[in-house]
């Protein structure tokens, strides 16, 4: 169902949802965005170029979250403390992540109900990208600029309007009201989504990636790409799809918290025999890209990144995992 | 090509030629525009992939110690990666027979966060041309004057110039100015102590806790990092204020007297925090206290970890 | 200030100290509950991040006591130590914190009472510049013991 919604209205519309919920929207904090709790709705910065610095995967799983607390002697959940949300100007990449992370969260034996919780708490209101970055590359990895995949609702630049494609009920709540879009707007929105995609480059082909990937698992291609990677987890901190955590018992605070963790880390595999499976950074650099490029297909059907170019833009060496793909693509045995 | 980058390439390609070093590590195209990358070059054909120019932003001198022990490294080394050289040999990390310095006056490294911030996410192409970067983007060309975009570190540069260089391609640069690289601690310095605090805290709290800042340092070596101990642990593990904060006061303590103010870790910084004017105000006092400073000399070592009895007695009242 | 408020101080001693047998008794039995004592082999062995981690808990002063210079057990462990820890609350100041609350005492042999001295005058002057506002992040509430 489409609506249409002029742009000058849009902040009025914020503040009714502001009444029932905690909207989360980019917020400028320097030179870059970061999805905060609004308590102005003309604080919510929808134009900021780029994906927001920091992912919003952190409204689900926080780098730092308490599991619970210990008081006198007694176990204090921390599970109730979700509200209802919504999550406003998220772009496609940044939502499909979230639906991958739902295959490791929410399915199998084992499901974990602070994402479970939150997830049902939230709506997502994704606004699609019209003008991806150079650094972007979510239409190689199967996605593109107007995945449709997980939002509630998508909102389309038209210019001076938004078109909203209402997905679900979850959606109609928050647009239902507001009037349908007529025939040429739902047109214009078309020709903005072909638009978008069709200027994106495609960094690298993806066909047989996995297998590829597989027959590289002993190949000389590790030390000789990783000799650049100085083993810091920028690339996997800001990463939309990366979900390790590492459960710690905060003496001090009396509470057990889950930190995101990350594979790049020395101390990530370490055991406390003093051994660790994954000994040198080539093994590390290893696992960050064959999870995403060839474990992630082989347990969920599906690439495990989303393009959105994060790793690539902050990398303190630039070390760019397109050109990973690519040359992992391209590499003979000698 | 710039004569630099062609001077570079046939010294490389010379050094591996003739067997004296294993692996030369200098600087290659990068993907990005505004950023070149690390080059480990092995054989002598390949030197072609290497170049100079202002866009190479990383501190060589941190890969040394991640190279098997028993290579023999060729390493680029501007005035910065030269003096970390020293301190690291001086530490003990490093066998200087074993290196084989090309040196390269320095005039500076672009700070590609401060084009971004002019024209936008979406650059095309970058190039210098004498004083100038030119840069593409989407919507045109824009030029800027080079000493506007320099990174902070390389305006406050005291030492443009490498020490104890095998060779030395491209002409020498004037030394930098101790007034103009110490008045950034001393402003800060006179602000009152609530605002230096509140900056402190509003710089800590965007910390993600990567570590980027911490790998991109050549001085920063340890095999177990003091917030990588869990028994006991050290510091709060959580993006927390406790956590951070003592994140950020420790590793620049640990910096005293070694840091060579490459400025790396603020330009590793995926969340954009100022930190050198933290080891920046060590570095300063370990000037003004014991007269030291990282790469002057090739023996000296570092204040922390020589101290006599002469010391000014400042405990004792 | 406010009288009923007590401040809370952190003293960091090298066990090799204090010579006199009836201060050190003093220190492991008499203490008052706002005072804490942590023990250490030699100062060498205080890491600036213990002193950082007693601060940013909430103790509004930190006492540290050590040996004569040239009277080290370890031969220099404090001179090493008084390195590090001077610039230390040189950089906790250029932060923020007031300079007083980090106070050095370096105790010779004949100093009989001299910690106890120490310890008062610490606590005068942590009365007169108030409870420590910057640099404390994990707090513990006033009046509970450290």
């Amino acid at each position: 169902m489409y609506k249409v919604l002029p742009k000058t209205d849009l902040p009025k519309l914020i503040g009714r949802w502001m009444e029932q919920a905690t909207v989360y929207a980019p917020v400028r904090q320097g030179d870059f965005t970061k999805f905060e709790p609004l308590s102005d709705p003309a604080q919510a910065d929808l134009y900021y170029a780029a994906n927001t610095r920091y992912p919003p995967k952190s409204l689900f799983l926080p780098q730092s979250e308490v599991m619970f607390r210990v008081k006198d002697g007694e176990f204090e959940s921390t599970e109730d403390e979700v509200s209802s949300r919504v999550i406003l100007g998220i772009h496609s990449c940044d939502t499909r992540a979230l639906q991958l992370l739902d295959g490791v969260f929410l399915t199998g034996d084992y499901q974990d109900p602070y994402w479970a919780k939150k997830r049902e708490q939230t709506t997502l209101v994704v606004l699609g990208c019209a003008d991806p970055c150079e650094t972007c590359f979510c239409t190689s990895v199967g996605s593109g600029p107007f995945d449709k995949r997980g939002a509630d609702v998508m909102l389309i630049d038209i210019g001076d309007e938004y078109v909203a494609d209402v997905r679900n009920e979850k959606g109609q709540a928050l647009f239902g009201h507001l009037p349908d879009a007529s025939r040429k707007q739902i047109d214009k929105s078309r020709q903005v989504q072909a638009a978008a995609a069709a200027g994106m480059k495609k960094p690298f082909e993806t066909e047989g990636i996995k297998d590829k990937l597989y027959s590289l698992f002993d190949s000389d291609f590790w030390p000789k790409i990783q000799q650049s990677c100085l083993g810091c987890g920028a690339c996997t901190f800001l990463c939309p799809t990366c979900y390790c955590f590492d459960i710690v018992d905060e003496a001090q605070r009396n509470e057990r918290v889950r930190n995101w963790d990350t594979c790049m880390f020395r101390i990530y595999s370490q055991e406390a025999s003093g051994h660790n499976p994954r000994p040198t950074n080539t093994e590390r650099v290893r696992q960050r890209i064959m999870h995403k490029y060839a474990y992630f297909v082989e347990l969920y059907d599906e690439i495990g990144c989303t393009g959105c170019g994060r790793c690539v833009r902050y990398c303190p060496v630039d070390l760019d995992i397109r050109q990973i793909i690519r040359s992992a693509q391209a590499w003979e045995e000698s | 090509m710039n004569q630099l980058t062609f001077a570079i390439r046939q010294e490389a390609a010379r050094i591996l030629e003739e067997n004296v070093v294993d692996v030369v590590i200098g600087f290659e195209v990068g993907t990005l525009p505004l950023k070149a990358q690390p080059a480990f070059i092995t054989r002598k054909e390949e030197a072609e992939k290497l170049v100079y120019n202002g866009f190479c932003q990383n501190n060589l001198a941190a890969y040394l110690t991640r190279r098997p022990k028993e290579e023999r490294i060729g390493i680029i080394c501007r005035g910065c990666e030269s003096r970390a050289v020293r301190a690291l040999v001086i530490e003990h990390q490093h066998d200087r027979d074993k290196l084989y310095l090309i040196g390269v006056p320095c005039t500076g490294i672009i700070d590609w966060r401060k084009i971004e911030r002019e024209v936008g996410e979406n650059t095309l192409q970058a190039v210098e041309e004498g004083d100038e970067v030119i840069v593409t983007t989407r919507d045109g060309e824009h030029r800027f004057q080079r000493v506007d975009v320099l990174h902070d570190s390389c305006k406050r540069c005291l030492h443009p110039n490498p020490v104890g260089a095998d060779i030395v391609l491209g002409d020498p640069l004037p030394e930098g100015d101790p007034e103009r690289a110490w008045a950034p601690v001393l402003e800060f310095e006179a602000l009152p102590p609530e605002e230096r605090y509140a900056y402190f805290v509003q710089e800590a709290e965007r910390c993600i806790r990567c570590y980027a800042c911490r790998e991109a340092c050549p001085m920063c070596y340890c095999t177990e990092c003091f917030v990588d101990h869990t028994t006991p642990r050290w510091a709060e593990s959580m993006i927390t204020p406790s956590g951070t904060q003592a994140w950020h006061i420790i590793r620049a303590f640990h910096q005293t007297g070694r840091c060579v103010s490459c400025g790396a870790c603020e330009r590793a910084c995926p969340m954009d925090i100022k930190m050198t004017y933290l080891v920046d105000k060590l570095s300063y006092d370990m000037v003004q206290q014991y007269g030291f400073e990282v790469g002057a000399s090739d023996e000296e070592q570092p204040p922390f970890a020589a101290f006599t009895l002469d010391d000014r007695n400042r405990f004792v009242r | 200030m406010n009288d009923t408020w007590t401040p809370r101080i952190v003293v960091f001693q090298c066990q090799y100290s204090l010579y006199c047998e009836a201060d050190q008794k003093w220190m492991d039995t008499q203490l008052p509950p706002h005072i804490k004592l942590i023990k250490v082999p030699c100062t060498g062995r205080i890491s600036p991040l213990f002193v950082l981690n007693a601060i940013q808990g909430g103790a509004d002063g930190i006492l540290v006591s050590g040996c004569q210079p040239e009277k080290c057990h370890f031969k220099e462990g404090n001179l090493g130590a008084r390195r590090q820890l001077d610039e230390f609350r040189r950089f906790l100041t250029y932060l923020g914190m007031e300079e007083e609350r980090i106070r050095f005492a370096w105790i010779d042999l004949s100093e009989r009472g001299r910690i106890q001295q120490e310890l008062a005058d610490l606590e005068e002057t942590i009365r007169t510049i108030g409870p420590i506002r910057r640099l404390v992040t994990r707090a513990i509430p006033v009046g509970e013991k450290l």
